[in-house]
């Protein structure tokens, strides 16, 4: 059996390496003994029979409208598998895309899958910086933040609370939104390579849906130690 | 005689700052003199007799200026050029200081700037420029420009300063939007359908153009084969030898082409300018070949995903590799896209972001023997030679699975006299590669005594 991770519109939605997310999933996988594979998903057409998790990135302005039209290409299946508790990580404009909707200064807005709650409104210039968000659960996820808008209507259920940073902002101390498996982040690039507690929260959803078991591998030890030291950099020594 | 003054402090600051420190403190003249002559640039940069010609964009413009200045030089034009390290205001400055006469005067019938993206249109806010020459927008340093559109927009500011012409690669699509904007001459140059469908990467734009441009609307690139590339130049062929293989190399060649023949008129020669593109000292990748402690090294300068994914496939197989990613990387999201996995193993990661570069290396299966975050330490021990009789290395067989793992068994090397050397790679006399980012490659230099690069 092979664990199946597809990525939603990579060409569009990977500016930061927030795709990459796919194959830190997959190489974990492997490093545990387990088949993985990572399917770059441009429209419905490129879809496998089963999907095990789904990665969708960041991507520029300017390409918002045709990400949204790939997007849209998949919404009942992403609605379907929000439903079935496959994982879902959406970083940055991916996930606004995924929200209720994006609104602008200057234009209309543009609506969302309405995958996950909460919308993404302007803000007065760019966020960008450092990002350490504490979890109840993972503990410290570290990351980098670089967005052009805030983020509302996540208060009630959001991914952590924000200790540096700015996060979902509007004074709301809190970064991201969680519904179920569905992630939402402005952590950005390969989170979940810096944040192993992350990932294997992930990958063990991913294996328990396929009855499987994960142990993390020798070589998973190995980028784990490398991951604790480039925290160590941010966040102070062990 | 305004700046006589000016430039007399900054030859004294210069000297001062030569006295304190070798080889140092090259930004502080072109600093002091702005502060006390804030006129002096925009004075010297617009008192060439032809005028001031920039390059700009995200990749590419070292070389394309390297070869506009060759083609000038080849048809007798005294050209005043920037060392690519100079090319934000202060150095900027002072590389004119350093050329210019007691009265401030920089001797030279044209000035060729090499412009750094993100200060251009700063720099350039109120100087005039007689043609802008874009290369192309890249991601590149995410982390300083946060948003390709930014750079774009600098870009833009950069083009409205043409008084005469901008040159714009046309299989760029965000040079081609801001070319709508222009109100003086457009002139182009890309690739043809042939090389760009024989780029099975792209060629790293951050958006191309869906069709490519016809043999009449500039200098196409018709063909490259190894370092020898085709130029079509009004309906005729002229062919060129390259610094290096690679596409972009051709491409550059074409923008320097098509901007000389702009900048010369009637005076251009096209087998003049062919022949100075082609008597261009080689490159490696989109790097350099040094004979340090008494061994040939290649350096190769990371600079953003496009030309990081190029020295990855040009360097592939057996080499003796160190990699060091310094703290001009704030963060390294944006270059993970790159297909690292060609590297096969990295003998060691150094710098301030080693263990950020560890983290790529290892989740694109590339094994990694040693982090060493003291840069110092590191190239000492890489570039050290071996001893014979001394266990120096465990010699690491890497085979790809089906599955794209990496399985690793490790075997203890005995060295038994100098020839049979560390690593696989030295034993098939290849040479050891050093692979930096920018702060990095200051560092190594500094360490090992090189001198900066122009």
């Amino acid at each position: 059996m092979t664990l199946t991770i597809v990525t939603l519109a990579p060409s569009l939605l990977n500016t930061n390496g927030d795709s990459e997310n796919a194959r830190v999933l997959a190489r974990r996988a492997e490093w545990a003994g387990l088949e993985a594979s990572v399917i770059p998903v441009e429209s419905a057409a490129d879809l496998p029979a089963r999907v095990d998790a789904v990665i969708v990135g960041s991507g520029n302005d300017s390409s918002l409208e045709r990400a949204r039209e790939v997007l849209l290409g998949v919404q009942s299946n992403l609605r379907a598998w929000a439903t079935e508790g496959v994982p879902i990580l959406a970083v940055g404009t991916g996930w606004e895309l995924l929200s209720w909707g994006i609104e602008f200064v200057d234009a209309a807005p543009v609506e969302g899958l309405g995958i996950l709650p909460g919308r993404a409104v302007p803000h007065d210039g760019r966020i960008t910086g450092d990002l350490v968000v504490s979890h109840s659960t993972f503990g410290v996820l570290v990351g980098f933040e670089n967005h052009a808008r805030e983020y509302c209507g996540a208060e009630g259920s959001p991914l952590g609370r924000v200790r540096t940073g700015h996060g979902n902002g509007r004074g709301s101390g809190q970064e991201g939104v969680v519904m179920g498996a569905v992630y939402g982040t402005h952590l950005h690039g390969p989170v979940l390579a810096k944040n192993p507690t992350f990932a294997d929260h992930l990958l063990g959803l991913m294996c328990e849906r396929s009855a499987v078991p994960y142990r993390p591998g020798e070589r998973t030890r190995q980028a784990d130690g490398y991951a604790a030291d480039a925290r160590a950099v941010l966040l102070g020594p062990r | 005689m305004r700046y006589a003054l000016a430039t007399a402090v900054g030859r004294l600051v210069r000297l001062a700052a030569r006295l304190r420190k070798a080889g140092g403190g090259s930004a502080i003249p072109g600093f002091v003199v702005n502060r006390i002559a804030p006129g002096y640039l925009k004075h010297a940069l617009e008192s060439f007799p032809q005028g001031l010609v920039i390059v700009s964009g995200s990749s590419g413009k070292s070389t394309t200026t390297k070869m506009l200045v060759a083609m000038l030089r080849a048809h007798g034009v005294a050209v005043f050029t920037n060392p690519s390290t100079a090319n934000i205001r202060q150095g900027l400055t002072s590389s004119l200081l350093d050329a210019a006469d007691w009265r401030g005067r920089v001797p030279g019938e044209i000035a060729v700037l090499e412009m750094d993206e993100g200060h251009g249109a700063l720099i350039m806010r109120d100087i005039d420029a007689r043609v802008v020459c874009l290369t192309n927008v890249m991601v590149d340093q995410i982390d300083r420009f946060h948003d390709s559109e930014m750079v774009t927009g600098m870009l833009r500011r950069l083009a409205a300063r043409a008084t005469e012409a901008v040159v714009i690669n046309a299989d760029d699509a965000s040079l081609a939007r801001l070319a709508t904007d222009v109100t003086v001459a457009i002139d182009r140059y890309g690739a043809s359908a042939a090389v760009f469908a024989a780029s099975p990467r792209g060629l790293g734009y951050e958006q191309t153009v869906t069709t490519r441009m016809t043999t009449t609307e500039g200098i196409v690139v018709a063909s490259t084969q190894g370092t020898v590339a085709e130029l079509l130049d009004d309906g005729t062929l002229r062919s060129i030898t390259l610094p290096a293989e690679g596409a972009h190399y051709a491409i550059d060649a074409a923008a320097a082409y098509a901007t000389a023949r702009r900048l010369l008129g009637n005076r251009f020669e096209p087998t003049t300018s062919t022949e100075a593109l082609s008597a261009m000292p080689p490159v490696f990748g989109r790097g350099e070949r040094v004979f340090v402690r008494g061994q040939e090294v290649d350096l190769v300068l990371v600079q953003n995903p496009a030309s990081f994914q190029l020295n990855v496939d040009s360097v592939a197989g057996a080499r003796d590799i160190l990699c060091a990613m310094g703290s001009d990387v704030r963060d390294p999201s944006y270059l993970w896209p790159v297909d690292l996995s060609g590297l096969g193993r990295v003998s060691i990661v150094s710098g301030s972001k080693s263990a950020e570069a560890a983290l790529m290396l290892a989740y694109s299966g590339v094994v990694v023997d040693r982090v060493e975050p003291d840069l110092a330490h590191a190239l000492e021990e890489f570039l050290a030679p071996a001893t014979p009789g001394e266990v120096v290395a465990e010699q690491v067989v890497a085979d790809t699975t089906a599955a794209g793992d990496v399985a690793v068994t490790t075997v203890g090397h005995t060295i038994v006299s100098t020839a049979a050397a560390v690593c696989p790679a030295a034993a098939t006399g290849a040479v050891k590669t050093i692979i930096f980012t920018a702060d990095a490659m200051r560092r190594t230099r500094a360490h090992l005594g090189l001198t900066e690069a122009e």
